[in-house]
């Protein structure tokens, strides 16, 4: 193979060049995008900065120093953590569940698969704005649902308790994202030799035991891939959250980017604010390189 | 697996999934509900004869913003993973992680000195103000997508029409790219309704009504502290209005959709 290609002549050198054309354009961008603003955000977390104008002091490690005395960020790294691990749960067991169910080819199957899906593509906005009408203590059709089937006791006022109003997050974004965890697991399916299912079915295997003996471990390029964006969305949340609870009541659903963001936005502290960002950074990256080494060995193992 | 199911089997998988698309269907037919209070019809030709906000000019906004960012990221992520998957060169690995890395990076925590740049760059109020971090923040995921895609491209097919005489840019453009369509309009797909449903970032960068974006624009609608049920009715109906491009775009594309994610996104 390497003789015919240096047989062709003049394409040598573009050869030896064009890899790195091709990544050039997006190498480029990143670079002066995203790697630009992680140095700029790395630089302002040791200066105080009030976020408008443009000089900044330098106060050394005091910017980490008040952000890791601050419970605040604590509690919001713990919503963050909560958060994160419901969503990740529902989407692994409830999207690979239905996936399962939906191999039954029953009637409306494709309809199904894209209902749940279509949530993904509608701006954080609007699903926003449809559940702070939904879930109004009083006028809400949740709890006038409630109400109507004699459930009183769950006729709660949803965004208005720290408890509920973490848990009506996490179920709105169950309803964004559940439709792609069941998209991607019914795909993944198709690739289990159905033999595997009926020599379970002749050893007198039942429902669950098939479902975590087969059909879990075989799904697992698709559970990883599930973790990693669910870690990486989950660290990412913002949109959703400011727009329907602002991370209240009190601080009761703030989550570490909601922090941030007020921390420069309402508190003009525009170091702390660099600071949670480089700590959030730190977490993302660590999780990244983590996830990259599980990637790499789940498809050494193929 | 459900090769025999019996009839009861059938009624209680039925029964499950009907539950569910329940559960799916209720927020929308919410907002199609309130949008419809009050006024009506009326409240969707309010929206678009609003005498404040013009839509087709936010639509035309929204639109520019988006097309041209679909077509930079899928640009850029097609030769990228062209690269990162068909060839070898040094430094390969190092160059595809420190992009893929970028997949972590919260919007949030880099909004700043992207807000400063545009500032300094007197950039503010205008298109690519949004357009270029939008770019830079839909690169990561759609180059993985759009790279493991690739991989699945068999490459004795490339190394053929390199023997009969191709260069590197006529495989990509003569092979690689009609066998990859489906994650290709994927990547465009999905940066398209991205860039559409933006919101924090032209929130920062956009001031003037002239230059709303479509999502910006439903703001107008909120009345903020002077909220009233018409006002509320006309805002869902706003929202309904600036969704309809998605779902159009959605109902076309989701067959392509569906099979760019699951081959992009699963490495098997």
């Amino acid at each position: 193979m390497v003789t015919f290609k240096l047989e062709i002549k003049g394409s040598i050198k573009l050869g030896k060049l064009s890899p790195y054309l091709y990544i050039a354009p997006a190498l480029i961008f990143s670079a002066v995008f995203l790697y630009y603003s992680i140095g700029f955000t790395i630089y302002t977390s040791f200066h105080e900065w009030n976020g408008l104008t443009m000089d900044q002091k330098f106060v050394g490690i005091r910017n980490y120093v008040d952000l890791f005395t601050d419970d605040r960020l604590f509690s919001a790294l713990w919503h963050n953590l909560i958060f994160m691990a419901c969503v990740i749960f529902v989407q692994i067991f409830g999207g690979l569940l239905l996936a399962v169910l939906l191999k039954a080819k029953l009637t409306g199957h494709g309809f199904f698969k894209s209902l749940l899906f279509f949530p993904n593509i509608l701006a954080p906005i609007v699903v926003a704005a449809v559940f702070r009408i939904m879930l109004d203590p009083n006028m809400g059709s949740i709890n006038k649902f409630f109400v109507a089937v004699n459930l009183d006791v769950l006729a709660v006022p949803w965004l208005g308790d720290p408890f509920f109003a973490l848990l009506s997050i996490i179920i709105v974004n169950i309803f964004s994202f559940l439709g792609f965890a069941v998209v991607l697991y019914a795909s993944g399916l198709l690739a289990i030799p159905e033999e595997m299912y009926e020599s379970a079915k002749i050893d007198g295997s039942g429902f669950w035991n098939t479902f975590f003996k087969i059909t879990f471990p075989m799904s697992h390029g698709t559970t990883t891939t599930m973790l990693v964006l669910g870690i990486t969305g989950g660290l990412k949340a913002f949109d959703v959250i400011s727009l329907l609870t602002g991370g209240g009541p009190g601080y009761s659903t703030e989550v570490l980017n909601t922090y941030l963001y007020k921390r420069l936005f309402n508190d003009f502290n525009g170091g702390l604010s660099a600071a949670t960002g480089v700590f959030i950074l730190t977490i993302s990256v660590a999780m990244s390189i983590i996830q990259i080494k599980i990637y790499d060995r789940s498809q050494r193992d193929i | 697996m459900f090769s025999h199911l019996r009839i009861s089997q059938k009624v209680v998988i039925q029964v499950i999934l009907i539950f569910i698309s329940v559960i799916w269907i209720v927020p929308l037919f919410t907002a199609v509900v309130e949008s419809l209070k009050i006024g009506g019809f009326n409240n969707y030709l309010l929206v678009l004869n609003h005498p404040k906000i013009s839509l087709p000019r936010v639509t035309y906004n929204s639109f520019f913003i988006a097309t041209v960012s679909c077509l930079a990221v899928t640009f850029m992520v097609a030769l990228a993973g062209y690269a990162f998957s068909k060839m070898q060169f040094k430094g390969k690995s190092i160059f595809y992680y420190s992009l893929l890395v970028c997949l972590a990076i919260p919007p949030a925590a880099i909004l700043t000195p992207l807000l400063i740049t545009t500032k300094v760059l007197g950039l503010m109020d205008t298109h690519i103000a949004v357009i270029l971090p939008v770019v830079a923040l839909q690169l990561p995921f759609m180059l993985m997508i759009v790279k493991n895609y690739f991989d699945t491209i068999p490459s004795p097919i490339l190394e053929a029409a390199r023997i009969d005489g191709c260069t590197s840019f006529k495989v990509f453009y003569m092979i690689i790219v009609p066998l990859a369509k489906p994650a290709l309009i994927n990547a465009l797909v999905l940066t398209f309704i991205s860039a559409w449903n933006e919101y924090l970032i032209p929130l920062l960068f956009i001031r003037k009504p002239a230059k709303y974006t479509v999502t910006l624009a439903t703001t107008y609608f909120s009345g903020g502290m002077h909220q009233t049920p018409d006002l509320l009715a006309q805002q869902y109906a706003a929202l309904i209005l600036i969704s309809l491009p998605s779902i159009v775009v959605y109902i076309f594309c989701q067959k392509y959709m569906q099979a760019g994610l699951t081959a992009g996104a699963v490495k098997s």
